[in-house]
Parts: structure tokens; C-alpha cells; sequence
């Protein structure tokens, strides 16, 4: 995988986190993983499709997701309802698309499949044989991270 | 919700956006309150009858500001608009067809917010900033 393929993800994230909650993310550290899988307590997973193919998953802490709802929102919240992890998603799906409009610049055409949702629940995404790199982000609010599988589609 | 760092310097405008956050937060706090369902679901009708009709003159108001200054990424705004109320109007359909459900109405209420934030605290600043470019009122 690519470098370029996380330095669109990290850029995008910290313009969108910038503009929305107002906080600017830092990377703590970029390793290789084995399995993609949900372990955080909001995760959102795209599906990435077009000249690069494959899955994005954020892992967001709870106590984050309901901070960045209250920068967003102004309400204090104690639980991930629909209402939150919506606006989670569309924050993930916003960030993913800004990421796509970087890759094109970049000569790669890729679309975004819609966000799903998942609150406390630990699945795997991994695709048979396919490693993923994990983006471990550091903020005032919490940690969280990104993990990205991305292939190039076979000519 | 609203943050002054969203303000545009056009006065029309930034009002306009005000009333927007406003109505957009009062939804927000209605669909996130303990209040029983039926009285949840007048404020959310109103809401929802609301933003179709008041986005539509914000959108219209914002680009005919537009023309009016010369700005040049007018078109990929427009297409930005009409994403936005494609949006809106997804939602007004899926309540249509299957009824105001609790569920549904906090899932539109959360891309909702994301989607006026990041319009007007990203595309937006671009029209105060070329604005303010060319001498205006910004």
C-alpha cells in the first residue's frame, strides 16, 4: 500500500476535524495490521471502489464521539444514539470523501460506498490475505484511528 | 450550534445561516429531548415543512449574492445545493413512505448538522473570502 493512499486519509482528517470540532489531530504512530477489526466503541466502515478497492474503518472511543457531538451540536449527551452515530458517520463520510478528491489529484478515481454504523459491536472487515495499515490519531478529546485496506484495481 | 467562526461577513447571508443553525439546533434539542413521541413529532413536522421551504430561499438568496459578485466557482456551489436538498428531500420521502419514526428522524437529525456545518463552514467561507477579494462587503 501506498503512502500516499494514508497521506490523503491524514489530510483530509485534520482539514474536516479543523472545521467541525474545531481540533487539529496528530498522528501517534502508522503500523501494519493483521486483522481489521472493530474494536473501539463507534466504528464506521466505508467501502472504497474505482481505480482503488477495498475498506476504511474509524475507531472512535465513546467518550470522544459524545465530545465531538457536543462541540458540534452544544448538547451534552451520555449515550451513542442514532442521532450521534449518524453525525459520526457523516463525519467519517465527509473526511472519506475529501480523502477521494485528494487521491484524484493523485491520478486515482475512487468513489465511497455510504457509511455503516456500528455501536458496540466487534466485527472483522478483513478481507482474506489482506494486511491494513492503522493510523493511530492523538487529540485533546481522545484517541482514535483509522484503518485503511486499499488495493489497486488489476488491468 | 452557531460558532462565530462560520460568519461570512455578508450580512444577508451570515443572517440567513443564523436562522438556519437555530432552527436546525431547536430540532436537534426537540428529537434529543425526554418528551413523549406525539408531542416530539408536531416540532418535527414543522421543522422538516420548514427546512424544504427555507433552504430553497437561502440557496436562491446565496446564489443570486453570487451572480451578483462574479463569483467564479458558482456552478460547483449550485451542484453543491442541489446535493444538500436532495438530501433533505431523501429524508422527506422516506417519512412519507414509511412514516416519522424515532429512529429515522435522529439519523437525518445527525447529517443534518454535518452537512450545514461543513456547507457553511467550508464552501461558504470561499464566497466571504472572494468577496473580500474584490472590496465588497466582507
Amino acid at each position: 500500500m501506498k503512502a500516499e493512499y494514508i497521506n490523503s486519509f491524514y489530510k483530509a482528517t485534520k482539514e474536516v476535524f479543523k472545521l467541525m470540532v474545531g481540533i487539529d489531530p496528530q498522528k501517534k504512530d502508522l503500523r501494519v495490521i493483521e486483522d481489521m477489526v472493530s474494536s473501539k466503541d463507534a466504528s464506521v466502515v466505508l467501502g472504497v471502489t474505482g481505480d482503488l478497492r477495498g475498506t476504511i474503518l474509524f475507531g472512535f472511543p465513546k467518550d470522544m464521539t459524545l465530545e465531538m457531538i457536543r462541540i458540534m451540536s452544544g448538547m451534552e449527551m451520555d449515550r451513542i444514539d442514532s442521532f450521534a452515530s449518524s453525525a459520526l458517520g457523516e463525519v467519517a463520510n465527509i473526511i472519506s470523501g475529501n480523502a477521494m478528491t485528494l487521491l484524484a489529484q493523485n491520478n486515482y478515481a475512487c468513489d465511497i460506498v455510504p457509511p455503516q454504523i456500528f455501536i458496540g459491536e466487534y466485527k472483522s472487515f478483513t478481507m482474506a490475505g489482506e494486511r491494513a495499515l492503522q493510523l493511530i490519531l492523538t487529540t485533546p478529546i481522545g484517541e482514535f484511528d483509522i484503518n485503511i485496506s486499499l488495493k489497486e484495481k488489476q488491468v | 450550534m452557531w460558532k462565530d467562526k462560520y460568519s461570512i461577513g455578508i450580512e444577508l447571508i451570515d443572517e440567513q445561516h443564523k436562522e438556519l443553525f437555530k432552527r436546525v439546533s431547536d430540532f436537534l434539542r426537540t428529537v434529543e429531548s425526554k418528551d413523549n413521541w406525539e408531542d416530539k413529532l408536531e416540532k418535527v413536522k414543522e421543522t422538516m415543512a420548514f427546512m424544504q421551504e427555507y433552504v430553497i430561499v437561502h440557496f436562491d438568496d446565496e446564489e443570486a449574492y453570487q451572480e451578483q459578485i462574479g463569483y467564479p466557482e458558482i456552478e460547483n456551489h449550485k451542484i453543491a445545493h442541489l446535493k444538500f436538498k436532495d438530501g433533505i428531500n431523501d429524508y422527506v420521502r422516506i417519512f412519507e413512505e414509511e412514516g416519522f419514526n424515532e429512529e429515522k428522524i435522529q439519523e437525518f437529525g445527525g447529517k443534518l448538522m454535518a452537512w450545514l456545518i461543513m456547507h457553511v463552514g467550508k464552501m461558504d467561507q470561499m464566497i466571504g473570502e472572494y468577496a473580500k477579494s474584490k472590496g465588497g462587503e466582507a
